[in-house]
This record gives structure tokens, C-alpha cells and sequence, in this order.
């Protein structure tokens, strides 16, 4: 009686079967990665917001990747890294640079690129000076060109460049050349704002940008007219995540080859795995304690902060290495002094004045200074009579490395072990930031700050943390010295390295021994790649934090 | 008569409802400026970039940040936003609001709608079953199991299914809505979005179907025990005439109101979930959004949002007053 031959539930079954069909027939549902595509999937923690370097700092990855600085820091390190300048020299007067740029070098379009387009991105930031729509908010900013008196293409591969006075800032600075042929028609006011400088871009880097979907990923085409030669792999991928633990997946998954921004518990991890190659890279940044200073609008709860007594005090509370050790899992260098170990020309361990983690000192000395814990509860007075209590506010800034609580929570242990009490308060990198500005601006009312830096390397960045010209920005402890200020002035005019080491050390002992910042520690950036599917990462800080290696000389791994 | 007091039950839930946007609409204005931070200095890249006071106040002037928050930008925003102009972003660099928003929202709604259509047929299904049998054993699983979904934050659900389905087993992606270079508007292109959606999807739907069983297993033990079940009985009708003549229909009242408040969450999407399997839909941009204190991006989603769970429970409010003609009364 039964015409249909199947039941409902075969009829179900048959249907859940069916709907699976397109994920078993894709051949690349069970295999979420192959090497035989030759691209190479990195993944990062970023959120690039245009392409336009005049109107954006944000985008350091992807732009990095299609466009050269004319120097950089790379090239002055490392003799196989350059930029769009093949080499560089300043004449005796120390004003008057030569660039020499490549012979024969071009535009991933096919089209000559020469010492004019560097000229004319030059020519382009300071011919905005001053006008409405000045190009003073991007990666390309008019921020240091007042130091420069002319730029000029002497011929198409020699770019002459005269400063008003010595500075090294032309070869330190982190400009990206762009092409003219494609720049020279936009207004200020669009490459201030509007223009977007959409994909395919055009760039002499190695990987050139050719899709952008905000979000997700950038895509990349290898440079077919890239200086050494077009790079061997068939191009890049970068992902954009919010958060590192699908990173980490993605790498022990095989669906990345390259991630950066890993947690110190995610690296330890992939070190287990033998496909994974794990790394850890010095950068610039700088985890410091800093001290509220100032001593009108936005004063800390205790005139103590203001004294250096004091703060050097609470420096000989502070153990960098169970800092290092024990916050960082010891990816992280001590902390010492204002120079960060990878501006090898600058770093000194400052051996000779430098406080050794002792409690016992570190209270000798606050009892000397007066502050004591004169009615016995176990908490000292301030010089005042009142009993200290300090709010330690602390984050993460965007774009660095991230502070971990531990860090804090070991500073707020030792400061009470001294008879000290720190309440600490977590704040988004918004929010620091806001409590961070300058006084005039809203900013102080805290007495403590735990929070990282990252500038560059270069001697005037170096010191920016004690500039009176960057309270509030890159000096958050308000702290201000006009003998450091002259040597900031006078490294901002010297050339000569030597004698621009002389001076940083000089500046970086007067801020150590005033101790309105103690340097916790200088983090690494965790990384890891795996070894599958290319070769040529190679071992001595293998992936730049500044620039594009080793991502131009990647090889595919042959197929077994 | 009744026509009459129907329209203004209607007329009234209708006015509620404008009024509640308008209040949403200024409140945004308010909300997102109380929180510390500002777009200026985040704008120019954080403690990464060495920059001046100069530029911070370039990029302030830039973006209208430096003029008085009231009456200038309030009322601007104001008188914008009546005119449906949302402005433009400040983290995106001039784009249009309106623009950043119809770009990202049809990945939310294919996420968060195909997921609550996968929770709203298993877990009423699933809940209304466990009730009318109660202390069987789909009960005490679906129940004990419908607990431990709906307790578990849906990203920690997220992170296992990576685990298990992307990184232990390679059958499925982890990460993004497509893979780049797969050609466009290809069947290729849909099975590989199926494919990236599969985890999602699973993740949103598994913390949903919780929800839901929850829900309807207590609308229908309640229903179970009520006197026109036993009457329905006394007169000799089968189990399953029981049920889908009377205990079903009142079981579902319950039921009907969360699927419908639910709905209002459909573009405001599932912001942990997007975040993990970095989908590119209105939970990630709000995400990016919130770090740059992008205001005006802000303000657009949420002003989004509150619209549309205003339209839900109007919907909800219409769907009550029909279902159940005592509401009007």
C-alpha cells in the first residue's frame, strides 16, 4: 500500500548528507592550507584604516610592504637592507646630503623610478607648510621637514637634500617615497583626508598591494621590478585579527605561515611544535614606571613625587630582572636607562650609577629623605604629615606591545612592602591616553604610571621621553630639566656619531639620577613562521619590526 | 468601538516608539564622549608615533574635535543625524558612515539570521519536546546540555570550535569570511563563504539553541499541566492531538516574544564571535570603532541598533495585541 519506498527519517538523512555534499567535494575542505599556492599567509593584530600615508599612521603594515623609505633604520644596520637610497653621504658642512638611488630602479608599474619622486614626496610635504590642508597628521608628515632648507633631483639617480642645521633625522626618518606620476595631480586637502589611494597601488617595495578588504586581509602581488629581482614567492596575504589566540591556531593549523603579536603562553606553546619555528624580536619600546612630576594643574595626590630623592628612592624597589622573569616569561631585556638595547650605538647598562634591586636600601633611603612612617601603622607620611596612598594608573598604549598586569601588580608589591599603598587602575589605550596628555589639556590627577613606549631608535626619539616639547605626548611624567633639553637640542644638531653618543649618554644619566622614570624593561615582539612551506627567514633578527625582511627573500620550500 | 481602541493601542505603541529613538539618537551623542579618550592622539598611532602638539592639534581641527561639544557639535550632529546624515568616520579617513555601515551589515545578518534561524528550529523543537516529556532522557540531556550552552560565553564556544574544527581536525577555516584571491561570483566563491560561515554560525547558534530550549521547555511544562490539557484528555484526544491543538500554540506565546527581541539583536550582531573568527561584520567595526573612539562610526551603529530593537519590540508589542486580544483591552 506504501507507494513511497523511503521513510521521513530516511528522507532527513538523505537531506543532511546532501547539504554536506559541498564541504566533502571542495578538495580544500580537509587540507585548510597548501604550500603549492607559494603564498605567503602572514597574520597580525592591526587595523590599517587608508592606504594614503599623508592621512594615515596606522597602516604601518600593509603600506611598509609596497613602499621604501629612502633610508631607514634597516639600511643603516644591516649591510643586505636598503631602502629607495642604494647609498647616502653629507658633505663637511654637515648640511648638504647626497642620496644615490638605484640605477635603473622602477615602479612595480613598469615605470622609471628616480631621485624626482623622491624629490617631489619631499617637495609635496613642504610645500604644504603652513597652507590650510598642511599634510601634518599622516606617516608622511610635515613633522621635521623645518629642518630642511631645499631638496633637489641633481639627476635622475642623485638626490641632493640641504638642511638649515647638522641632523641625522634624514636618514632616521620613516618617510615612504611614493611615485609622482601617480601623487602629483592630488590636492592637500584630498591627500590630507579624502583620497584613499585605493588598491592596485604602485610602490617599489617588494610586495605591492593589490586588494584591500577592510578587516579582514590585504593581498599582495610580488614586484615584478623589485630591485633584487621579483621576489620567488607568488605573493603575500596579510590576515587582520583583533585578537591572538585565532593566530595561533591559524599557525599550528597551517593556515598561516608568518604571525606576529603572540602572548608569551601562545609562544610557549607553538615552541612545542616541530613544524613551528618560534622567535622573539628587540624592538624599541620602552615599559617604564613614571612618576607624576608636575607640580601646578593635574599634581599627583603627594609633593613627594615631585622629589628626586624620593623617586630615586623607589627606583631601588623595583627588580627588573623578577620583572623580566617572571611578567615577561624573560622575553624582555631589564630595563636600564633611557637607550633601549637595540639602538646599539646609544644603549649603555649605565654601570656605574645604575640602583640595585634592594628594599632594604630603598627604605633606608626614603628614611633619611623624611619620609617615615612616624605613627607606627605601617603606611609612611609624605613630608607633610599625610599618609602616602598612591593610584597607579596603567594600560596600553595602541600600537606597543601589551603591558601585562603582572608587571603591575609586582611593582604595586614591592611599593607596599615599603610601606607604600598603590591602588591600581586598568585603563583602555583611550582612556590612558586621555589621563596621560598634558596638564593644559586635561591630562595628570594620577601619581604613578606603569604604560610603554615605542619610538624609533634614532637619538632625538630616544630622548623624546624627557622633552620638554613632548610633555604630554611622548613624556608622560611631565618632567622638565633644561640641561637635558640643551642636549636634546644639540643631538637634534650633530651628525657626527660619536659625538651624538656623547650626548645622549650625558642626557640619559641626568634623567636617570633626576628618576622621574624607571625603566622596567624593554619587551620583544613574539613571533613565529612555519617551516613547511618557505625558507630564507633567516636567524639575526630575522623579521624586521621597521621595514619588509625578510618578507622580499622568501623562497618556496621545494615539494617533497 | 474596538476598531477605535485597537488604533490607539497601536497609535500608542507607534509614538512610544518614535520617542524612544529620538532619545536613543541624542543619548548616543553623550554616551560615547563620556568615555575617556581622545581620537586625536589615537588617530596619529599611539605611543608608536613621536608626535607634536602641533599635530595633535592639526588632527583635533581636522575631524571639528576642537570646537565646543555644546551647542556646536551637539546640534550638528543632531540636525545631521534627523536628516539620516550619519557623517563621516574619523578612523577611515572621511568615509561615510552610512557607507562603512552597508558595507559590513550583510555579514552580520548572514551570520547572526542563519544562526538564530538554526537555534530558533532546534531549540523550540528541542525545548517544547523535553517539556511535554519531562524527566525522559532527551529531557534531562537536552536540558543539562541547553544549561552549559547558554552559561558558556559564546567566544570561549568560538575558540573550541577552532580548535576542534580548523586546528585538530583542517576541515574547516578558522578565520575570515573568504579566502582571498578565490575567484568572485563563482559557486567557488559561495562554497568557500559556506565554508568560513560553518564555525561562526555554529558558534552564535550553539549559545542560541540554549536559550531557546530553556525558554520553551518552560513554556510547555507550564502548558502540560494546565486544566484544558486534563479536559483535552478527559475527551479522548491523542497525544499528539494535545499537542498540537492546544499545548503547542500556548507553549509558543513565550516563545514568540524571545525569537522576536532576539530579531532586534540581528544587526548588532555577536561582537565576541566576529572578533575570534575576525568576520567582517558590525561587531568588528564597533570593535574598531570603540579603540579609535571613532564617535560618528559609534554613533551610527548604535543609533542602528537601538532602531532596531525599538522595531523589534514595536514588533513584538503589534504581535502580542494580535495573538492575545486582552493586550488591546
Amino acid at each position: 500500500m506504501n507507494k513511497w519506498p523511503f521513510s521521513r527519517r530516511a528522507v532527513v538523512k538523505a537531506m543532511l548528507l546532501g547539504s554536506a555534499a559541498p564541504w566533502v567535494m571542495s578538495s580544500k575542505v580537509f587540507a585548510s592550507s597548501s604550500c603549492d599556492d607559494h603564498i605567503v599567509r602572514i597574520a597580525a593584530i592591526a587595523a590599517p584604516d587608508s592606504l594614503n600615508p599623508f592621512a594615515t599612521s596606522s597602516s604601518f603594515w600593509p603600506l611598509i610592504f609596497t613602499y621604501d623609505f629612502l633610508v631607514g633604520s634597516d639600511a643603516q644596520l644591516y649591510s643586505d637592507r636598503k631602502g629607495f637610497a642604494k647609498t647616502w653621504s653629507v658633505a663637511d658642512d654637515n648640511l648638504t646630503w647626497i642620496f644615490k638611488i638605484w640605477p635603473g630602479l622602477k615602479w612595480s608599474d613598469g615605470r622609471p623610478a628616480t631621485a624626482r619622486d623622491a624629490a617631489f614626496t619631499y617637495n609635496f610635504l613642504l610645500g604644504s607648510i603652513g597652507k590650510p590642508d598642511e599634510l601634518n597628521i599622516g606617516q608622511n608628515s610635515t613633522n621635521g621637514m623645518e629642518q630642511i632648507a631645499s631638496v633637489a633631483a641633481i639627476d635622475d639617480e642623485t638626490l641632493q637634500i640641504v638642511t638649515k642645521a647638522p641632523t641625522r633625522w634624514l636618514i632616521d626618518n620613516s618617510f615612504l617615497i611614493l611615485p609622482e606620476h601617480i601623487w602629483k595631480d592630488i590636492s592637500y586637502a584630498d591627500a590630507r583626508s579624502t583620497f584613499r589611494n585605493d588598491p592596485p597601488l604602485v610602490g617599489t617595495g617588494p610586495m605591492i598591494v593589490r586588494e584591500y578588504q577592510q578587516g579582514q586581509f590585504v593581498r599582495f602581488t610580488p614586484n615584478e621590478y623589485f630591485r633584487t629581482g621579483k621576489p620567488a614567492t607568488a605573493g603575500m596575504i596579510l590576515n587582520l585579527f583583533s585578537t591572538a589566540d585565532p593566530i595561533a591556531q591559524g599557525l599550528k593549523s597551517g593556515s598561516l605561515d608568518y604571525a606576529l603579536s603572540l602572548t608569551a603562553a601562545q609562544w610557549d606553546d607553538l615552541s612545542k611544535d616541530p613544524d613551528i619555528v618560534v622567535g622573539q624580536v628587540p624592538t624599541e619600546q620602552r615599559n617604564y614606571l613614571a612618576f607624576n612630576t608636575v607640580s601646578g594643574q593635574g599634581k599627583g595626590s603627594t609633593k613627594a613625587l615631585q622629589d628626586p630623592v624620593f623617586r630615586d628612592a623607589i627606583g631601588f624597589a623595583i627588580d627588573q630582572k623578577t620583572i623580566v622573569d617572571r611578567a615577561f616569561r624573560g622575553h624582555a631585556d631589564p630595563g636600564a636607562g633611557l637607550a633601549m638595547p637595540v639602538a646599539a650605538d646609544y644603549y649603555s647598562y649605565l654601570s656605574d650609577i645604575m640602583r640595585r634591586f634592594d628594599l632594604a636600601e630603598a627604605g633606608r633611603r626614603l628614611d633619611a629623605a623624611g619620609y617615615r612612617d612616624t605613627n607606627g601603622d605601617g603606611v609612611r607620611e609624605d613630608k607633610e604629615g599625610n599618609s602616602f596612598q598612591l593610584e597607579l594608573i596603567t594600560g596600553t598604549f595602541a600600537t606597543v606591545i601589551e603591558m601585562p598586569i603582572a608587571a603591575v601588580q609586582l611593582v604595586a608589591g614591592w611599593l607596599e612592602k615599603l610601606g607604600i599603598p598603590v591602588s591600581v587602575t586598568q585603563l583602555d589605550s583611550g582612556a590612558l591616553t586621555a589621563r596621560t596628555v598634558a596638564p593644559a589639556d586635561g591630562g595628570g590627577g594620577w601619581d604613578l604610571l606603569v604604560a610603554g613606549s615605542w619610538l624609533s631608535r634614532s637619538p632625538h626619539d630616544i630622548l623624546a621621553l624627557g622633552s620638554s616639547k613632548q610633555i604630554g605626548v611622548s613624556n608622560s611624567s611631565y618632567w622638565t630639566n633644561d640641561k637635558f633639553d640643551g642636549l636634546l637640542s644639540e643631538v637634534d644638531r650633530t651628525v657626527d656619531l660619536k659625538k651624538s653618543r656623547e650626548l645622549v649618554d650625558q642626557a640619559a644619566r641626568i634623567i636617570y639620577v633626576e628618576a622621574p622614570y624607571i625603566m622596567l624593561c624593554y619587551p620583544s615582539v613574539l613571533e613565529a613562521h612555519r617551516k613547511d612551506c618557505f625558507k630564507g627567514w633567516g636567524t639575526d633578527a630575522a623579521v624586521s619590526q621597521v621595514s619588509y625582511f625578510p618578507f622580499d627573500r622568501l623562497k618556496p620550500e621545494p615539494t617533497p | 468601538m474596538n476598531g477605535g481602541r485597537t488604533s490607539r493601542h497601536f497609535g500608542r505603541i507607534l509614538v512610544r516608539a518614535i520617542i524612544t529613538l529620538l532619545m536613543v539618537a541624542v543619548l548616543n551623542f553623550f554616551l560615547f564622549r563620556v568615555i575617556p579618550g581622545d581620537p586625536a592622539s589615537l588617530l596619529l598611532g599611539g605611543a608608536r608615533i613621536s608626535v607634536t602638539a602641533e599635530q595633535m592639534k592639526a588632527q583635533r581641527q581636522n575631524w571639528g574635535l576642537d570646537r565646543p561639544l555644546f551647542p556646536d557639535q551637539a546640534v550638528d550632529y543632531l540636525s545631521a543625524t534627523l536628516r539620516g546624515d550619519f557623517g563621516y568616520s574619523f578612523k577611515f579617513r572621511g568615509r561615510r558612515v552610512a557607507d562603512l555601515i552597508v558595507e559590513r551589515l550583510p555579514a552580520t545578518i548572514v551570520l547572526v539570521s542563519l544562526a538564530q534561524f538554526i537555534a530558533i528550529v532546534c531549540g523550540v523543537m528541542l525545548g517544547l519536546y523535553a517539556g511535554w516529556r519531562r524527566g525522559g532522557a532527551v529531557d534531562h540531556i537536552a536540558t543539562g546540555a541547553s544549561l552549559l550552552l547558554y552559561s558558556t560565553p559564546s567566544f570561549w564556544v568560538a575558540m573550541i570550535l577552532i580548535v576542534i574544527f580548523s586546528t585538530a581536525l583542517g576541515w574547516l577555516p578558522g578565520y575570515g569570511a573568504y579566502s582571498p584571491g578565490v575567484s568572485t561570483r563563482s559557486l567557488d566563491q559561495v562554497l568557500d563563504y559556506l565554508r568560513h560561515l560553518t564555525l561562526p554560525v555554529s558558534a552564535v547558534a550553539l549559545g542560541l539553541i540554549g536559550q531557546y530550549v530553556v525558554v520553551a521547555r518552560a513554556a510547555m511544562s507550564d502548558v502540560v499541566t494546565e486544566d484544558y490539557m486534563v479536559t483535552a484528555r478527559a475527551k479522548g484526544l491523542t497525544g499528539g492531538q494535545m499537542l498540537m491543538r492546544h499545548a503547542f500554540r500556548n507553549a509558543m506565546l513565550p516563545v514568540v516574544t524571545l525569537i522576536t527581541l532576539n530579531l532586534g539583536y540581528v544587526v548588532a550582531g555577536a561582537i565576541t564571535v566576529e572578533a575570534v573568527f575576525a568576520w567582517p561584520g558590525i561587531g568588528g567595526l564597533t570593535v574598531e570603532a570603540l579603540n579609535a573612539r571613532d564617535y560618528p562610526v559609534l554613533q551610527g551603529v548604535f543609533l542602528l541598533l537601538g532602531a532596531s530593537i525599538v522595531l523589534a519590540n514595536l514588533v513584538a508589542d503589534l504581535a502580542y495585541g494580535i495573538l492575545d486580544p486582552r493586550v488591546r483591552q
